[in-house]
Order: C-alpha cells, then structure tokens, then sequence
C-alpha cells in the first residue's frame, strides 16, 4: 500500500521519509534550542514555548525545503520568537508597574523533587564543572543578545559564519564582529578559568 | 603560529564542551516536553495541505475549464447583443400600446365611436367603398 492516512490526509511514502528526516532534524537541535532560549530569555517556560512554536512554524511553512536549510530557518524562526517575547515581557512589565496591587501570582512554587540533591556521589572533578557550566552560563545571560546569540549560534549549534548570519539576518561582517566581541568579554570576565 | 589565536581557540573549545554538559543536564521534564512538542510539529507538517507544484499537475484541466468558461461567457454576450433588438422593439411596442390606452381618443378609433354617427372603420369602409364606386 503506497498511502497512509494520517489524520485526515494521506502520507505517501515520500510525505512519511520528509517526516522522518523533520523528527530526525529536530531532535538534534531541540536541547541546544532550549538552552540558546533559555539563556535569553532567562526562564525554563518561556524557552519550552519559544522552541515549540519554533518547531511548529518550521514543520508547517519550511518542512518542504530542502533539510540543509531547516537549520538556520529554524534559529531564525527561534530567534524571532525570542525577540518576540522579550518584548512582549517589556510591555509587561512595564504595565504591571503601574498597577496597585501587584503581586507575586506568577512565580511558581519551586518543584522540591527537582530541587532536592542528587544522590549521585560529586567527585572533583564534576564540581569543576559544575562551576564552569553556571560561570559560563552566568557570563553568557551578561552579553548583550547579538553577541550571545553570535557565540551560542557558532560554539554550540556549530554553525558556520554564513549559517550564522542566515540565523541571525544580519552579514557575515556582523558575525564576525558580534562573535569576536563576545569571546573578548567572556574571557575577560572568565579569565584563566578556560586559557 | 598566533598565541592569540590560539587562545581563543582553546577558549573556544572549552567553551564548547561546557556548554555540551550544559545541554546534556537538562531535566527529564523538559526533555520530555521538548519531545512532545517535536511530536506536535511533525504530525502539523504532515497534516500540511499539499504542495504548490502538486496543483501543477491540474494546471491542463484547470486552463481547459477556464478557457470553456470564458468561451460560454463570449457566446452568450454576444447572443444577448443579438437579442437585444427585438427586446427593445418589444419594449417599443408596449410602450405604443401603453400611449393608446392612455389616449382615450385614439382608443375610441380603435375600439369604435361611441359618439353620434359610423364609427371609425365603418366610415373608412364607406370611404373606400364610394371611392371604389365613383372610380368604377
């Protein structure tokens, strides 16, 4: 049988193979997405909706180009999103300041399972890291967002500076720049933790 | 080889590394969510309406469908153009009809005198009589 229904519609083999190769390309990126919106946008849930809606607005407008360029659509579509919500915060934020009675409804209790200890025994070398992971994360939320984003987008994804700059809708100048300066402030404000 | 650029590049590199434990300690909750959000945009990308170049295919049939359209549409306005005289001198004729019943003098010619005397046709037919008569 050469069609499946899925849903309402009929998934032909080459339908089925474009989906596959979709969930392959997303699972490679979707924890690296997380953590490049997570440091944006400095919450878990937030980052979860941003890379969600990132996902959805790939697979429904792009899943049929062609797979090397889901990548830096995919960042694109990611960083809007983030840009978005940002924004949205800003305003906000501002109007809650301006209300009488503002209070703390939206910050959750902390889950106390995912708060407690592991049980897992730390050796030293795991509190380097440790320590290393959240200097860096801390010096990461500090950069401005171009540059963040410039280093996040060329260290961790590993794009190269023409993907960058697809990502980022900006020149392959502004890469360079943005990154350059990002490496200068992260290692000025880490110094000999990584050289 | 350039001490500078090399530092960055360890830099770099430890960098990397960092941030690759970084993503591989995230949470199972979130790990999860992310998976069913994955799940989400593949089932939309699938349940997307086909493709532009499939409706290529129909672009025969669609240009012959169009074609006829335009075709019935020419046809019939020129059929109408040809009509249109006989419906104007219709409506011209029921327009005459409509002044003789207004008129009620003329209505009288047609119908007959009421009046003393022939009426109009009897005398029209006495007039072409004599006129028959005294020629013969």
């Amino acid at each position: 049988m050469l069609a499946a229904t899925h849903g309402d519609v009929d998934l032909t083999d080459e339908a089925k193979t474009r989906s596959r190769a979709l969930n392959q390309f997303l699972a490679g990126v979707e924890l690296k997405a997380f953590k490049i919106a997570q440091m944006a946008l400095r919450h878990e849930d937030d980052a979860l909706d941003a890379v969600q809606d990132a996902m959805l607005q790939l697979a429904r407008a792009y899943a049929d180009r062609p797979a090397p360029e889901w990548k830096p659509l995919f960042y694109r579509i990611l960083e809007n999103r983030i840009r978005d919500m940002q924004r949205r915060r800003t305003v906000r934020g501002r109007v809650i300041s301006w209300l009488p009675f503002r209070g703390d409804e939206d910050d959750e209790e902390p889950d106390p399972i995912a708060q407690a200890p592991s049980p897992e025994p730390q050796p030293v070398k795991r509190l380097e890291l440790d320590e290393a992971v959240g200097a860096l994360e801390k010096a990461l939320e500090a950069l401005p967002r171009r540059q963040q984003q410039a280093f996040l987008l060329r260290t961790l994804e590993g794009l190269d500076v023409a993907a960058t700059a697809a990502a980022m809708g900006c020149s392959e100048g502004s890469v360079k720049t943005h990154y350059f300066r990002a490496v200068q402030a992260l290692r000025a404000q880490l110094g000999d933790l990584y050289v | 080889m350039n001490p500078s650029t090399s530092s960055v590049s360890d830099f770099e590199r430890n960098a990397r590394l960092v941030l690759e434990e970084s993503v591989s300690r995230v949470d199972a909750r979130t790990r999860s969510r992310l998976n069913q959000a994955r799940q989400l945009a593949v089932e939309a990308a699938g349940a997307r309406p086909r493709p532009r170049w499939r409706s290529f295919a129909l672009m025969p049939a669609a240009g012959a469908a169009t074609a006829a359209l335009l075709l019935g549409v020419m046809l019939w306005q020129r059929e109408s153009a040809v009509r249109e005289p006989v419906q104007l001198e219709g409506r011209a004729q029921a327009v005459e009809d409509l002044d003789l019943l207004a008129d009620a003098e003329g209505l009288d010619l047609v119908e007959g005198w009421d009046g003393p005397g022939p009426g109009f046709y009897e005398w029209a037919a006495d007039q072409t009589d004599g006129n028959v008569q005294s020629s013969g």
